[in-house]
């Protein structure tokens, strides 16, 4: 699931958090919030920023005839 | 599990007018369009510093204002640019009490308004929960 967290203080902070977006799409996807809110005062990006949705796939070559 | 892939901390710039509109309504306070002064002390004393881009005489005139129950005092909202400014005396304690420390109550109210008519368009359901720090918005889809 694509999930988008944003926690306000009662004085008025705003931190925004992306889960469960792997690579730059969490980026893509949080901007509009940025251009709606207003100016961002600091990013942090975690490990999973560095993941690709790329999945691993086994090719079998026949070995014998 | 799910990861977290960023996290960004965010300067409120109040940019729409109709999500401040709703921001008051949901507080209970009354959006009058159109008046151009609010009230306030009428003098600057220097016991709090101006917004950017406010200077002494700018303070109790603005575009419109925002009344609040029981307070004798009002909020301004004053266009610069593209983005609304609040100018509030914060003096009187029940204005105080009813914006939040640093306007965070009415912030807050804007935030969640200002969220929940843009992010059904980008096809994100919303839910609010009450923390012990404030409010937690959960967009998700």
């Amino acid at each position: 699931m694509k999930e988008i967290i944003i926690d306000i203080s009662d004085d008025g902070e705003i931190s925004i958090e992306t889960r469960g977006f792997k690579g730059k799409a969490c980026l893509e996807e949080s901007q509009f919030i940025k251009d709606l809110l207003g100016q961002e005062l600091s990013s942090r990006l975690t490990p999973a920023y560095y993941e690709t949705n790329k999945t691993q796939s086994k090719k079998y070559l026949k070995l014998c005839g | 599990m799910i990861k977290i892939s960023h996290v960004s901390r965010i300067e409120l710039e109040i940019r729409s007018l109709d999500a401040l509109i709703a921001a008051c309504n949901r507080l209970g306070f009354r959006f009058v369009k159109n008046q151009n002064t609010y009230k306030w002390y009428g003098r600057w004393i220097g016991d709090s510093p101006l917004p950017d881009g406010i200077r002494k005489q700018d303070l109790g005139k603005c575009d419109h204002a925002i009344k609040i129950p029981d307070c004798n005092y009002e909020i301004g909202v004053v266009k610069k640019g593209g983005i609304y400014i609040l100018l509030w005396d914060s003096w009187e304690s029940k204005l105080r009490l009813a914006v939040g420390n640093n306007g965070g109550i009415l912030k807050q109210a804007y935030t969640q308004e200002a969220i929940k008519q843009h992010a059904k368009l980008k096809g994100y359901l919303v839910t609010e929960k009450k923390t012990e720090k404030g409010i937690r918005l959960h967009l998700h889809k």
